[in-house]
């Protein structure tokens, strides 16, 4: 009964309520204006919220969390740059669907499975948030070096039709990701000398240069050319639409809730393994993914925001975040006099489930504010390029100088705009670059923290991986990816063992 | 015209001086030298809102993490000494210099307050075999090489309670480094490292639930929040010659900011820990407020420079010595 | 498989010395990746970047191989359909756009900035460039600078003291 009480709590009072929807609303637009991020809104509002009650301020971060980590897809459908990078894959077919004059349905569809991924985190919160957070914290390191290497692999999806050039731009993204003091000895790793590189070089700068600014400068190519027409008679998706892809989305929202329960990967690594999981599952896909895919629109974005409910399971049951956001949370809760560790639900028992009804309400929330004004954000693909183009870069530099208030990011960013309109223009995929920067250091950390727990013996750390369940189940997705893969199983055994 | 002359340039002369009295006339911009969420960022955002009451403008505070701190360290030093961008910081910067990472560092800035000190502990995973630091120390003996030892990288908390530890007994382990005291503190519950050396601040709520022990308070008393718990120097007397020492947040400004400005800002940072508030989370998060000001807080940066560098320098793995910057040996 | 790695079957202007300067330039950070710690042990710094400048050899070397082999593609100049004046333009416009912001601050240059790109891309009357750069400036200005605090660059214009007397006459 009082689990009710508390759930319903922020739903029958107006004032929670409204915040809620208020922080939802603003979450959205931070969540697609890029290098604005939600772990910096809800920082500012910490400061904003200061002297409030505690759940009122809660209300607020909350709905900025929720709208925040939907609304990077909608940049990322219209105009090609992820207002984060948990939006990366949903740029992938997303914006493909927009130039071909579906950017509304797109956002409708991308809208409704982001509601329902956020529903799979909420009701794994609710149900089953200490068993989850006993198994996440049990990760070792040479389980989070796996996950990596599972991410990586992801290139041969992301390759288009020509693998050498996407493993060259994966490896590439792996090293942008090294650049900087390592974190592990403070030894500088391509950094020249130069101070500004000590912090590397940030994974959103890298993105909005490979994907806005180098799609904005193609696009100038085709300045005559008349811009598509959105044809917005339907926005609401079909009914028979979300009962068939239903299955992937509720499959790739688990993925996002185990990811992102898991303290060191978010809600991007999610996005891009929902991405692979659905590319490798769909048999035969109606329009080939990367050309404007339904189902590489919706993987992606039921797991970021299932990643969402993930991201809070460790953090209210054990005070340990789940990503950059709730790390934020945790501060927040401090300053408001709580005390955010593993005593935090028996000190203050309404927290629980007052913040599981407040993540229902605030998806609720996503649900409305995502599936009105379509129509206008629809026009923005409309508006002539003579006008669209010279924003996308006023824009993409405010949001690269934003990240961290520094002109350098404006560099690297601007560096890598030029560079990948080059690797476009001669057929590299850019999309393996931003996965190689995203997952560089969670491979690299954790791939020297299993052999130093070895004491540098390989053979050791091979015999430990297969004497722990967990390991050795993730080792045996990666072999049978890695089997499946190769001509010896598609070329010659597969067809004999499956002989029609 | 001579007169003209001399009314023109008392007038220039009244405004500026009553553009100091002024201050503060616009937003200050307070620069944080980690990033959001972590206990630097937590502690500032806490006491800001105090501080701008007292000023009577708004702090506008930004996160500018990287390079150990060294880049909000250069940042605020390139702007105007005016007192309008304040740094917001954690120890690192003293270590700097003999780390080789930067030729700043806080004797090279106005200390406008420091503020808080934390106590650092040595945290065991909660099924290790031993439960003091003397059955610690017997244990890592007893097994050389088998041990996991959690670390934050060279110069980082942990890297200097180890140096302190390695002046006093020789011991065989292994040194897995993680990039904050939070990711390790979580791997030692998961047991993937078997102790790590942290503030206390950051593993009190853990401790209380009974998800990792507590082996030794790393001071010279023991601590109110974990009585039970022995200081260091119980064990290891000689301990006493470092201690107390701690990581600590401060406020700065940079050099050659007016003494006007000075003195304001620190009569409002010297009001603002006493709230009540701020007492409280200070108090939580096993924090001793300090707010030292003007010459005391000069005495302690220094001191807090002159022991972590010379152990740093004693261990090996700082890249100058100590005594290349003029830093001397404690006493 | 292997076909996958020969399927770029064209090859455009630039296109061979891009990938060649790809071999050069992994050549170089495998170089620089070396540097870090040598082929010292498995755990070191260096051994992840040497691991992925290694790939990085070897693949950028099979796709220049590859374009050696490819005929190029008919009637296409580099001039024309690789990097046309208008990219080229706009590229340089954005790099002296990006120079400037530091020193004049974030609002003149980004307003001229808009200027000078819209009237450049799209031709309308001078009167209509000036009201859509302003309109996007105060749009992005009051969402960057005034609702999420980022201290864009002020350079010479003093925009604290602005706000701050805009401010005390609200008070």
């Amino acid at each position: 009964m009082d689990a009710f009480t508390y759930f319903a709590m922020s739903w029958l009072s107006p004032e929670l309520l409204g915040l809620t929807a208020l922080g939802t609303f603003l979450g959205i637009y931070v969540g697609a204006i890029p290098g604005l991020s939600v772990t910096m809104a809800v920082s500012i509002l910490i400061s904003f919220t200061f002297s409030w009650d505690v759940n009122y301020a809660l209300c607020l971060m909350v709905g900025v969390y929720m709208g925040g980590v939907y609304g990077g897809s909608r940049t990322a459908i219209l105009l090609n740059i992820p207002g984060a990078p948990s939006a990366i894959a949903t740029a992938l077919d997303g914006y493909p669907l927009a130039k071909k004059g579906l950017a509304g349905e797109a956002i409708g569809l991308s809208t409704v499975m982001s509601v329902v991924g956020g529903f799979v985190g909420i009701i794994v919160l609710a149900l089953a948030a200490p068993t989850v957070s006993e198994f996440a914290i049990t990760f070792q390191p040479r389980d989070y070096m796996m996950l990596g290497i599972l991410g990586i692999m992801l290139v041969g999806s992301l390759s288009g039709n020509s693998l050498a050039r996407g493993i060259f731009a994966g490896a590439l993204g792996l090293l942008i990701g090294t650049v900087g003091l390592d974190p592990m000895t403070a030894d500088e790793r391509f950094t020249f000398g130069v101070i500004e590189l000590w912090d590397g070089i940030n994974p959103v700068a890298v993105m909005i240069g490979m994907f806005g600014i180098s799609e904005a400068l193609h696009q100038l190519h085709h300045m005559n050319k008349a811009v598509v027409k959105q044809k917005i008679a339907r926005i609401i998706p079909k009914w028979s639409d979300i009962k068939k892809y239903m299955p992937l989305s509720l499959q790739t929202s688990f993925i996002g809730v185990i990811v992102g329960a898991l303290p060191g990967t978010g809600g991007d690594i999610a996005a891009l393994m929902a991405y692979d999981h659905a590319k490798r599952t769909t048999k035969n896909p109606k329009v080939p993914f990367g050309q404007g895919a339904k189902e590489g629109l919706i993987a992606p974005e039921a797991a970021n925001n299932a990643a969402v409910g993930g991201a809070y399971i460790p953090m209210l049951t054990l005070g340990i975040p789940g990503d950059a956001v709730t790390a934020v949370f945790i501060g927040a809760l401090f300053i408001h006099g709580l005390n955010p560790g593993p005593l935090l639900l028996l000190e203050q028992p309404h927290m629980f489930w007052f913040t599981v009804g407040n993540l229902t309400l605030a998806n609720i929330f996503v649900l409305i504010f995502g599936l009105t004004g379509i129509k206008l954000f629809s026009k923005i693909v409309e508006c002539p390029k003579g006008i669209l183009i010279p924003l996308i870069f006023l824009l993409s530099i405010v949001g690269a100088y934003a990240i961290n208030n520094a002109i350098i990011d404006i560099w690297w960013m601007l560096a890598f705009g030029v560079f990948g309109y080059f690797m476009r223009l001669y057929g590299f995929p850019v999309g393996p670059v931003i996965l190689g920067v995203i997952l560089s250091s969670l491979t690299d950390e954790n791939w020297r923290r299993a052999i130093l727990t070895e004491r540098g013996s390989v053979s050791d750390l091979f015999i430990n991986t297969l004497q722990s369940p967990l390991s050795a189940t993730l080792f045996s997705i990666i072999v049978l990816i890695l089997v499946s893969q190769t001509p010896l199983w598609t070329k010659w055994l597969k067809p004999k063992l499956f002989r029609r | 015209m001579k007169k003209t002359t001399i009314t023109l340039l008392a007038a220039l002369s009244l405004s500026s001086t009553a553009s100091f009295a002024e201050y503060p006339s616009k937003d200050l911009q307070g620069v944080i030298m980690w990033g959001a969420g972590g206990s630097t960022d937590t502690v500032m955002r806490s006491i800001a809102p105090h501080v701008e009451d007292a000023l009577g403008q708004d702090i506008i505070l930004t996160n500018k993490s990287g390079g150990v701190g060294a880049i909000s360290m250069k940042y605020v030093n390139k702007k105007k000494a005016d007192g309008y961008t304040l740094l917001m910081g954690a120890e690192n910067p003293q270590m700097h210099k003999v780390l080789g990472l930067s030729n700043l560092d806080y004797s090279d800035m106005i200390p406008i307050s420091i503020l808080a000190r934390g106590t650092p502990m040595i945290m065991a995973r909660n099924d290790a075999p031993y439960d003091t630091m003397q059955e610690f120390i017997d244990y890592t003996k007893a097994n050389p090489g088998k041990v996991k030892i959690g670390s934050t990288g060279k110069g980082g908390l942990t890297s200097i309670v180890l140096a302190m530890l390695e002046s006093q007994v020789k011991l065989d382990y292994i040194s897995i480094p993680y990039k904050g005291d939070g990711p390790a503190l979580t791997a030692l519950q998961g047991g993937a490292i078997d102790v790590m050396p942290a503030v206390l601040g950051a593993a009190i709520e853990q401790i209380k639930a009974g998800r990792m022990k507590a082996i030794s308070t790393v001071d010279v008393e023991r601590n109110e929040l974990l009585p039970d718990v022995a200081p260091i120097t119980d064990t290891l007397p000689e301990m006493k010659s470092y201690l107390p020492w701690g990581p600590f947040f401060g406020v700065f400004v940079k050099k050659g900011t007016p003494d006007e400005a000075v003195q304001k800002l620190s009569a409002a940072f010297k009001e603002a820990p006493f709230k009540p508030d701020f007492v409280d989370l200070m108090e939580k998060r096993g924090f001793t407020i300090m707010n030292y000001t003007g010459e005391e807080a000069r005495y302690f940066l220094d001191a807090y420079r002159s022991t972590s560098s010379w152990l740093v320098y004693n261990a090996g793995f700082s890249k100058f010595s100590p005594e290349k910057f003029g830093i001397k040996k404690p006493e | 498989m292997s076909s996958q790695f020969s399927a770029q079957k064209t090859r455009k202007p630039g296109e061979r010395l891009f990938c060649f300067l790809l071999v050069l330039g992994s050549v170089y950070i495998f170089w620089q990746a070396y540097n870090i710690s040598g082929f010292s042990e498995l755990s070191s710094p260096g051994a992840f970047p040497l691991a992925a400048s290694a790939v990085m050899i070897l693949a950028s070397c099979i796709t220049f191989l590859n374009t050696l082999k490819s005929p190029a593609v008919e009637g296409m100049r580099f001039k024309d359909h690789c990097l046309p004046p208008i990219v080229a333009i706009v590229m340089t416009l954005i790099l002296v756009y990006s120079v400037i912001l530091e020193s004049l601050g974030f609002i003149l240059s980004s307003f001229a900035f808009l200027f000078v790109t819209i009237q450049f891309l799209y031709r309308r009357s001078i009167l209509y460039t000036l009201s859509i750069s302003l309109l996007a400036l105060i749009v992005v200005y009051i969402i960057f600078r005034l609702v999420f605090q980022v201290v864009l660059p002020e350079g010479i214009v003093p925009e604290r003291e602005i706000l701050s007397s805009i401010k005390s006459l609200w008070r």
